[in-house]
């Protein structure tokens, strides 16, 4: 019954997500086809050639048939073409993809680690002055937007001190191997460092109040009269404190992947991010769509992989083994 | 109001200090800002790029406007998409939450389906698409915030109108007709209040952040001055290439930290304020280099533990101090108390007594800010004067605690053997054999088939728990165990076999125990020595049969005369009934009244 809702929700996202892409062409101010094909192609069209346009972009007909070839043509990932680039925006977002995941899985590790080891010490010296200092350092970069952050960077590390190229993902002319590699490696350093510290914020913060919430039960009142030191009794809390920080970070990987876009923007990265940021520009409206639909699903199965997850990670929610046989 | 008592005390309050002042700064430079700067900042009025100087304190841009003028404006923009934002969407989830909490049924579900589906969108590019359709402006921009934000609110606010409408309060106002609006304007309104602020607060935060977002990406107004939209054209134009970085790049963004802290430490500060479940922790002063710590020489000290005394506290005194006050709560005065070997003391008195205190000073658990006084002495040894690490290696090991609320006592997400070798591990070094060997005759002794140590504590029933936790005590052998209301929440069957079981180990191995109730007969039945604690006082002392024949002590008197005896028990109860059955003219009032 559970799985079952969940599965429902998840349905009615995407369900939500795809009719989203197709109402906002039609309720914006504007011309529908010149959000299908371009402004510039639409405008410049005889009569005759914008009826033929009008039915190969699934604009004829009446709303509801529309609709039905748009959700068809979603579920045979026929996403139509990129306005800008003209190729199909499947293939673009295939081809985009992997630069994303390059810098924003290391990220995620990256910045739950730190984080996690962060949060655990602030909570565990709560009230203390380190605590407070942590925190309020803490705040202070969840209070910096992603691009600022990266412009500073690239500004102070990538053109002040000229350690790390500040634009791209990879060398335009290279050998190739390990030199190629290194070039990649070089490039990754900055995203990923502001990527990691923007995202601390939620870690650090979710773990410090989990972790706050575990070191107030009674389990740790008895293990302090077990005799447990102080490492023990840190990772009798922690262990508790992580179910919640594992969940966020499950789920927050899509969440990641859309928040890189405005830091790809300023690394000028090829990823999903700068894509979105330049068919904004180019109001290449099949692409955005495009994006924003790769996203949701990304969100998506970052939740299914959560609840698959989850039961092993906490044992409560696990199914009862059978314990005869096991002695 | 001032900005002191606003602020509060403690540490927080002065993260709330310091987020008033951030934000009143930021609030005054919008302001003044614009009225106070000689330049237009949609005019050129200097060089391009210049460098911050005469006539031009932050220097101006690639086509020379300045950019202390262009900040003031931002912040007017950005302060008041922020606050406009943040009332759109706070308006929408007040009403959907409020709906959804308080008519319940399908409205609800309906609605809290909506919320689940909206917050599962991803938030960034749903922005960026639904603000590259609507056209760039500001209404865009706090259309697009409302929309996103709302759900989160509806959320939070539901939840709490939930637990709100099922207290006493609303419920008996309902019960005696209370009309809807009634119950929303004098019990939802008042309750949720202080819990919508920090949401507002956390809503501003996150509307200037977006709105930066927003116009970083070219999405904002683009006839108006914002943060996010100096920092757009510095990015097109790649300014961080230049030294024109440090006046152009650094300033909208340490404008935009600057506004988004102050927000968050107010918010932080409300939410410490407002939260008692944060309050339940709070890191421990270290031993020893801390003074006010570290109790004060005992004044019995000369009084040398006799030989062949488990136990002798004497003086024992613990205060809370209430914070903003010089004054401090006692909750326990001048204890004196011995455990002889192999003697089982009970310690009584109502909740609020000290008892537990009492049990967490023993065991030199308490709580900060608790502060004691007084000598602990176990076997000879003080205590009070022992290092951490001392500590450690007795408690557990030669001093146990059977603690308060056994049922929670175990790590929910450990096995129960994890959690009975700990207890060893933490204290010695055994082969696997000798692991198992210890762990078999302890469930032997305190009842648990050997198949429950791969169980996991949500799996166990609580009386298992509690044999569970008293493994656990016993599982060192220590000499002297502290039981702290051992039978809490067990149904009675449990409770007498726990008693039973506690007084069945303690013959077998000879332990000393504190035995802590407010349970009167079941300590009378086990203990050696009876000790009444009352308001953390001792107030009478003495062997079981001599309390409940001879004490003459008040509270004693009554504790004792409240226990239905099998004698007094045969007598008929003398209680007034009605001759016959007469319905009671006021049955709602007789009831209320009870």
């Amino acid at each position: 019954m559970r799985i079952a809702g969940k599965l429902l929700q998840y349905a009615l996202v995407i369900l939500v997500a795809l009719t989203l892409n197709f109402a906002l062409p039609k309720l914006a101010p504007g011309d529908p086809l010149s959000f299908a094909i371009g402004e510039a192609l639409a405008q410049e069209m005889t009569p005759e050639a914008r009826a033929k346009a009008m039915q190969e972009a699934g604009l004829d007909g009446t709303l509801l048939e529309q609709y039905g070839s748009f959700l068809k043509g979603a579920l045979t990932l026929d996403l139509g073409h990129s306005t800008k680039l003209g190729e199909p925006v499947v293939d673009v977002l295939a081809d985009r993809l992997p630069w994303t995941l390059r810098i924003v899985l290391p990220s995620l590790v990256l910045s739950a680690l730190i984080a996690v080891a962060l949060g655990a010490y602030a909570a565990w010296n709560r009230g203390r002055k380190r605590d407070l200092w942590l925190l309020g350092g803490i705040l202070t970069m969840e209070s910096m937007p992603g691009f600022w952050l990266g412009m500073i960077l690239i500004a102070v590390f990538g053109v002040q001190l000229g350690w790390f190229p500040t634009y791209g993902a990879a060398p335009l002319f290279s050998a190739g191997g390990w030199s190629y590699a290194a070039a990649v490696l070089q490039r990754m350093v900055l995203p990923v460092a502001t990527i990691t510290l923007v995202s601390l914020g939620s870690y650090f913060l979710l773990t410090r109040s989990a972790m706050l919430d575990s070191l107030g039960q009674d389990y740790m009142m008895m293990a302090e009269a077990k005799g447990a030191g102080k490492r023990r009794r840190i990772w009798h809390a922690l262990r508790n404190a992580l179910l919640p920080v594992y969940t966020h970070m499950t789920m927050s990987l899509s969440m990641l992947v859309g928040g890189a876009v405005v830091v790809e923007t300023v690394f000028s990265y090829p990823g999903i991010g700068s894509l979105l940021y330049e068919s904004v520009l180019a109001r290449d409206f099949p692409m955005m769509q495009g994006v924003f639909l790769l996203i949701t699903l990304a969100v998506i199965a970052g939740n299914i992989l959560a609840d698959l997850t989850y039961p092993l990670v906490d044992p409560r929610v696990r199914s009862r083994r059978p314990r005869e046989g096991t002695r | 109001m001032k900005l002191g008592t606003l602020g509060g005390t403690g540490r927080a309050g002065m993260m709330g200090r310091i987020g008033l002042f951030l934000l009143g700064a930021m609030i005054l430079f919008a302001l003044l800002g614009p009225l106070l700067i000689p330049h237009d900042p949609m005019e050129r009025t200097g060089a391009p790029l210049a460098a911050p100087g005469d006539g031009h304190l932050l220097g101006t841009n690639d086509i020379g406007q300045d950019i202390l003028a262009e900040l003031a404006a931002g912040a007017r923009v950005s302060l008041t998409i922020g606050l406009a934002g943040a009332a759109a969407s706070m308006t929408i989830g007040v009403l959907v939450g409020v709906l959804a909490g308080y008519r319940g049924g399908w409205t609800d579900t309906l609605l809290m389906r909506a919320v689940d589906v909206s917050l599962t969108l991803p938030f960034l590019p749903l922005m960026i698409l639904l603000g590259v359709f609507l056209g760039p402006s500001m209404s865009t921009q706090i259309l697009v915030i409302a929309i996103l934000m709302w759900a989160k609110v509806a959320r939070e606010l539901r939840s709490q109108i939930l637990s709100i409408r099922t207290r006493g309060p609303v419920q008996s106002a309902r019960a005696m007709g209370a009309g809807d609006g009634y119950i929303l304007r004098k019990h939802i309104l008042p309750m949720t209040l202080p819990l919508l602020i920090p949401q507002f607060i956390q809503a501003v935060t996150a509307s200037i952040l977006m709105e930066s977002s927003l116009s970083f990406l070219g999405l904002g107004d683009p006839l108006a001055k914002s943060w996010g939209s100096i920092l757009f054209y510095a990015n097109a134009r790649s300014a961080f290439l230049t030294d024109a970085w440090i006046w152009w790049v650094v300033p909208p963004g340490l404008c935009i930290v600057w506004t988004v802290l102050g927000c968050s430490f107010i918010g932080y500060w409300l939410e410490e304020k407002a939260s008692p479940r944060l309050k339940s922790y709070a890191a421990p002063a270290e031993r020893g280099a801390r003074g006010w710590f570290r109790s004060r020489p005992s004044r019995t000290a000369a009084s040398a533990a006799k030989a062949g005394e488990t136990l002798r506290i004497d003086g024992l005194t613990v205060e809370y101090p209430k914070p903003d006050a010089q004054e401090s709560v006692a909750a326990l005065r001048g204890i004196e108390l011995v455990v002889k070997p192999g003697e089982i003391v009970g310690i009584v008195g109502e909740s609020g007594s000290g008892k537990t205190t009492l049990a967490a000073a023993i065991m030199q658990m308490l709580k900060h800010p608790a502060e004691s006084a007084g000598s602990i002495r176990f076997a000879g040894e003080e205590l009070t004067e022992l290092s951490d690490r001392e500590l450690r290696a007795i408690r557990g090991h030669r001093m146990a605690l059977v603690p308060q609320a056994a049922m929670n006592a175990l790590n929910p997400v450990w096995t129960v053997r994890k959690q009975l070798t700990e207890a060893i591990t933490c204290h010695r070094k055994l082969s696997r054999a000798e692991m198992e060997k210890r762990i078999g005759t302890l469930l032997e002794q305190v009842g648990i088939e050997s198949r429950c140590l791969q169980a996991y504590p949500h799996e166990l029933s609580g009386g298992m728990k509690q044999r569970v936790v008293i493994a656990m005590a016993l599982v060192n052998e220590p000499a002297f165990v502290i039981a702290d209301e051992p039978t809490t929440g067990l149904d009675v069957l449990v409770q007498a076999e726990i008693v039973a079981l506690l007084q069945r180990l303690q013959q077998q191995l000879g332990i000393s125990m504190i035995f802590i109730s407010h349970d009167l007969p079941v300590v009378k039945r086990i203990a050696d020595r009876i000790v009444i604690l009352e308001r953390g006082a001792v107030v009478d002392e003495g062997d079981p049969e001599q309390l409940s024949r001879h004490s003459t002590h008040p509270y004693t008197r009554k504790l004792m005369d409240a226990i239905p005896s099998i004698g007094r028990l045969e007598q008929p109860l003398e209680r007034p009934r009605p001759a016959q059955p007469t319905p009671s003219p006021e049955p709602l009032h007789a009831a209320a009244g009870r």
